[in-house]
């Protein structure tokens, strides 16, 4: 039995962040903890992947049920002394074989997000996996499965769409703030108003190097909010003023009647001959009236719209997952039937290599009581002889290749180990040699 | 034969080009988008091609007729499409719109085959000039046209808040509205020595001629609106959706300008 793939760790679905938190991996720590699980035998070769959601360790081994036990000791000891001591087993899990092969694609594919689609997750995955391969903890094995991961990931993100849209009303804010103005460094975003939802908002904008305008009843208020959200503050007599040169205006204050009526902003919208306004109205009861939207270059979201919008991204991400789930297992079950090519070959190396040792020890034997040989009849009888190997090596070949991945291929594997006395080992055979078996030792050449 | 192949194969890559930015426009699917752009070049390879051989055996210089005229034209929008496209992936769905035109105009290249071509008495010196300089200002509306129609697209998914996919898939409203600014902008003074450069040719041709054909007047009528749209654009502040409707219409009096080119030509053969 070759090696398989084995995932133990923990994430946001089994963990507390407070237990996430004591066994994060610094970047700079990565290299002495691969060394710590390989150099002491924990796994064949490993590679951690540590990121505020998850901590996981990915090894090969030959045995993954005692790897796994052997890794969850490993993490258990590493939180000795805290409040978790003990108690780790529970947050734990372990995936082997084919599990863990579909644990790595998801995971890089953000399939197994806390958002669903997130982009991070593969740029954090392929650090760790940089960091192994330069840590020189990374085999052949475990190599294949990230890189086929990042194509895994890679194909779902541009064959499905789960990445579109985004999921917070905040961050639906600002996304259709660029899908109306581009970039938007520069911005005029004002809030009016407080309130949590619409603070949110005004940082999600201002994070993209918006320049906010906090506007409120309250100067103290404004003063706070403003600093709190990286803004300035502007007092209650400016909105009109500021509404003339706005591109973005987050209102959210707690009047019982319409702010910004109608008239209001159809003279704020000829002011600005043109220049689009998006309004985000989070206020309820709301503060601008309704019809403001149908206003030209005027774009009026209230909170309903942003909540749908972020309804209809989550349940469009959802569908996208489905899809990009039936890509994962596609690729598992290329990835398995490339594994267990690997299992197969010692034994076909083994069993051609067997036979080609008996012919030419018989040819060996035979070729003095031949007489002189002419080099045409040495070179007919070594083609001979290799036509042999494979003729006689074709039906147990084909057999063995056809039960590959089925459940009689082991058995298969194990019978043409018993019957061909094929059992591998020796020479490397996991590079078998290209050149064609030579039966008859050329002859030396005259210098 | 041999040009009628490479006329059917332009024909079809140019097709396939725009079924597939079609596709990415409505579904959505990056590696279907990036087999467009190869099919859209192989497209204007070929149609490269076609425009040499058809030269060859016309045994008269490219654009001497109405259909060599509307091929170029196709060719020149696909080559401005490209251009203007060049490391820019966002707006590579514009190829959605652009590429109907494109087709549009080189199949009615094939249906005026053979057919129109331009009277020994206007032909001058200045004609070529006055042909390439069309060229490009069409080319340059018809990049505004694409874009202006992503914007009314757009903004009307955005005012009716239909975010899925297809609002996903275009650019923001204030890249499409600068991108039809600055095409609008390359259009207008290339289109205005077109209309000057044209009265002459007209003039010198037909001394005495006082009356406008549809044509003409069709010509002017896209000018005055391309032209007043710049106007307001730059002088009015408008933008958004009034200046792309403005655009739209403007290309298409530009487009009847052309159908009018191929209907007198085809009545004249």
């Amino acid at each position: 039995m070759g090696d398989e793939l084995v995932v133990v760790g923990l994430s946001h679905h089994t963990a507390p962040l407070a237990l996430r938190e004591q066994l994060t991996v610094h970047p700079e720590r990565l290299a002495e903890q691969l060394g710590q699980l390989v150099g002491n035998g924990l796994v064949a070769d490993g590679v951690i992947v540590s990121t505020c959601n998850r901590v996981e360790i990915y090894g090969t081994a030959s045995d993954t049920q005692e790897a796994a036990e052997r890794v969850r000791v490993f993490l258990e000891k590493r939180v000795e002394g805290s409040e978790f001591a003990g108690t780790i087993g529970r947050a734990v899990y372990a995936r082997r074989g084919e599990a863990a092969v579909r644990h790595t694609f998801r995971v890089a594919a953000s399939l197994d997000s806390l958002v669903v689609g997130e982009p991070q997750i593969l740029g954090q995955v392929k650090e760790a996996y940089d960091a192994a391969t330069t840590a020189g903890t990374v085999g052949t094995l475990l190599g294949r499965a990230f890189t086929r991961a990042f194509a895994v990931a890679k194909r779902v993100r541009s064959e499905t769409e789960i990445a579109a849209g985004t999921v917070s009303v905040s961050s639906v804010a600002s996304s259709l703030a660029r899908k109306i103005f581009g970039d938007l460094r520069g911005r005029r975003v004002i809030l009016h108003g407080a309130g949590e939802m619409g603070e949110a908002a005004a940082k999600a904008l201002a994070g993209d190097d918006a320049a906010l305008t906090v506007i409120n009843r309250s100067p103290e208020k404004a003063e706070r909010v403003a600093a709190e959200c990286g803004g300035r503050a502007a007092s209650y007599v400016e909105l009109l003023s500021e509404l003339h040169r706005a591109d973005v205006v987050i209102t959210s204050t707690s009047a019982q009647s319409y702010v910004l009526t109608t008239e209001l902003m159809r003279g704020v919208a000829k002011a600005r001959r043109g220049r689009p306004l998006f309004l985000i109205d989070i206020a309820v009861p709301r503060d601008v009236d309704p019809r403001v939207g149908d206003l030209e270059n005027v774009f009026l979201y209230d909170v309903d719209d942003l909540q749908q919008v972020a309804q209809e991204n989550l349940a469009q991400r959802k569908r996208a997952a489905e899809a990009a789930e039936r890509i994962v297992e596609t690729e598992v079950a290329e990835f398995e039937a490339w594994r267990r090519s690997l299992e197969l070959t010692p034994t076909i190396v083994a069993m051609r290599q067997r036979y080609q040792a008996i012919v030419k020890a018989e040819i060996e034997r035979t070729l003095p009581r031949l007489g002189d040989l002419t080099p045409k009849q040495k070179k007919a009888l070594d083609k001979m002889a290799g036509a042999m190997v494979n003729k006689l090596l074709h039906a147990p070949m084909t057999e063995l290749k056809g039960a590959n991945g089925t459940s009689e291929g082991p058995i298969l594997v194990a019978a043409a180990q018993r019957l061909f006395g094929a059992t591998g080992g020796g020479e490397d055979q996991s590079r078998p040699s290209l050149e064609p078996e030579r039966f008859i030792a050329p002859e030396k050449t005259k210098a | 034969m041999l040009v009628l192949t490479h006329f059917a194969t332009t024909a079809l890559l140019y097709g396939v080009a725009c079924g597939l930015f079609f596709y990415v426009l409505a579904r959505g699917h990056e590696g279907v988008g990036k087999r467009a752009f190869p099919v859209l070049i192989a497209g204007v390879l070929s149609h490269g091609v076609y425009v040499t051989f058809d030269a060859i055996g016309d045994e008269t210089p490219p654009m001497a007729d109405i259909h060599q005229t509307l091929t170029v034209l196709s060719l020149g929008i696909v080559l401005a499409f490209l251009v203007a496209t060049w490391r820019k992936p966002g707006m590579a769905i514009l190829g959605a719109f652009v590429t109907p035109v494109v087709l549009v105009f080189f199949l009615a290249s094939g249906l005026g085959r053979s057919v129109g071509h331009v009277p020994a008495g206007v032909r001058s010196a200045l004609l070529p000039i006055h042909i390439v300089v069309n060229i490009l200002g069409i080319a340059a509306f018809a990049l505004a046209f694409a874009a202006s129609i992503a914007y009314v697209v757009q903004e009307r998914l955005l005012k009716q808040k239909r975010l899925g996919g297809i609002f996903q898939r275009l650019p923001p409203l204030h890249v499409l509205d600068t991108f039809g600014l600055r095409a609008t902008s390359v259009g207008v003074p290339l289109l205005t020595f077109s209309i000057i450069s044209g009265v002459l040719i007209a003039v010198r041709s037909q001394p005495g001629l006082a009356r406008l054909g549809a044509t003409q007047f069709f010509a002017i009528v896209a000018w005055l609106l391309f032209a007043g749209v710049l106007l307001l654009r730059v002088a009015a502040g408008w933008r958004g959706r009034r200046a792309a409707i403005g655009t739209i219409l403007g290309f298409a009096c530009a487009m009847a300008v052309l159908i009018g080119y191929v209907a007198r030509a085809g009545g004249g053969a």
